[in-house]
């Protein structure tokens, strides 16, 4: 018992189930709407789930963390610059899995502008590409994806250049 | 047919195709999906009961009202604070965004809120204090909420 509550997956379905039947007992015609809610949605995306949850296993076995991080070497220079701002948006995870890999990048001398635009391209999210234009339509993903790129090179720009900023104040200090 | 059945023709295709390449990198992608579905299809679910907690309690006007297009800079700025507050795995995002807007929520504040949700996240803070430092997390921060205001004021003029 202890180690299932110590589970996030349990912890979820079971708050889940909580909710439904807090709403069945105030209101039942309620609970009828939440229950339906949750049934037609998630049959509706059951298949795109399971195919998203395919692409990002085979992506991550094929193209391992570190190995992006040796590609990308320190994102320094026009090339790197631009590939920092775009490749991230093929990768899966959400910031948990993202922050450590980032720190690695920092430590083989990354500069801040490159791991901000890093991770704003990684909020691009293209595995998910599949629920984004279910949801919300083609032009809308497309087009959202392509202002991630502008987004990623706009956070660069500002990192680096606070960062700098802040170089320069240290050096006048000492 | 449907597009997630075409999307899962492709999946499986990849998956064979994995496997004639690299028997042991295949079987340890299958190990990663189940992990990744396992992880995401609960926080789905409870997205899901949370769009019939919403179904159920918020009338289309009160969306509307909050995030519709007549309420312009301050729906989006609404969407972004609650997507930067709001505990969203990537994958729950879209269905709830796309949820919102068949409710009345323009495009502009689904943008802002989906930036936000993915890139601003409260309960990440601590860590990215600790891995990337204080000084970078909150000029990140700070700035992807602002560009990300920016940017859904564009998409709303574009898409609507």
């Amino acid at each position: 018992m202890k180690t299932w509550l110590k589970n996030d997956a349990f912890r979820f379905l079971f708050l889940s189930i909580l909710i439904a039947l807090c709403v069945y007992a105030l209101n039942p015609g309620k609970g009828t709407i939440v229950t339906r809610t949750v049934y037609s949605t998630f049959f509706d995306v059951l298949d795109i789930i399971i195919a998203v949850s395919i692409f990002i296993g085979l992506f991550q076995v094929w193209v391992k963390p570190a190995t992006i991080v040796k590609w990308l070497g320190k994102g320094s220079g026009l090339k790197g610059f631009i590939l920092v701002c775009t490749f991230p948006i093929l990768m899966g995870g959400s910031l948990f899995t993202v922050f450590p890999l980032l720190k690695t990048l920092r430590e083989k001398g990354a500069r801040q502008g490159a791991i901000a635009s890093f991770i704003t391209a990684w909020g691009g999210k293209a595995p998910l590409l599949p629920l984004e234009t279910k949801f919300l339509g083609w032009p809308f993903a497309l087009l959202r994806l392509s202002l991630v790129v502008l987004f990623a090179f706009i956070m660069g720009f500002l990192m680096d250049w606070v960062c700098e900023k802040s170089a320069g104040a240290n050096v006048n200090k000492g | 047919m449907r597009a997630g059945q075409i999307y899962l023709i492709i999946a499986f295709g990849l998956l064979v195709f994995s496997y004639f390449k690299e028997k042991q990198r295949t079987k340890e992608a299958i190990r990663v999906t189940f992990k990744i579905f396992y992880t995401v299809m609960p926080v789905l679910i409870l997205v899901f009961v949370l769009m019939g907690l919403i179904q159920a309690y918020v009338s289309r006007e009160t969306i509307a009202a909050i995030l519709g297009k007549q309420t312009g800079v301050m729906g989006i700025l609404y969407a972004e604070m609650i997507g930067s507050i709001a505990l969203f795995l990537p994958p729950a995002v879209f269905p709830f965004g796309g949820y919102l807007h068949d409710n009345g929520a323009a495009y502009g504040p689904i943008a802002g809120f989906v930036f936000t949700a993915i890139l601003i996240g409260v309960t990440t803070l601590p860590l990215e204090f600790k891995l990337l430092g204080k000084r970078f997390t909150i000029a990140r921060n700070i700035f992807t909420f602002v560009i990300a205001f920016f940017l859904a004021l564009f998409m709303e003029g574009i898409l609507s």
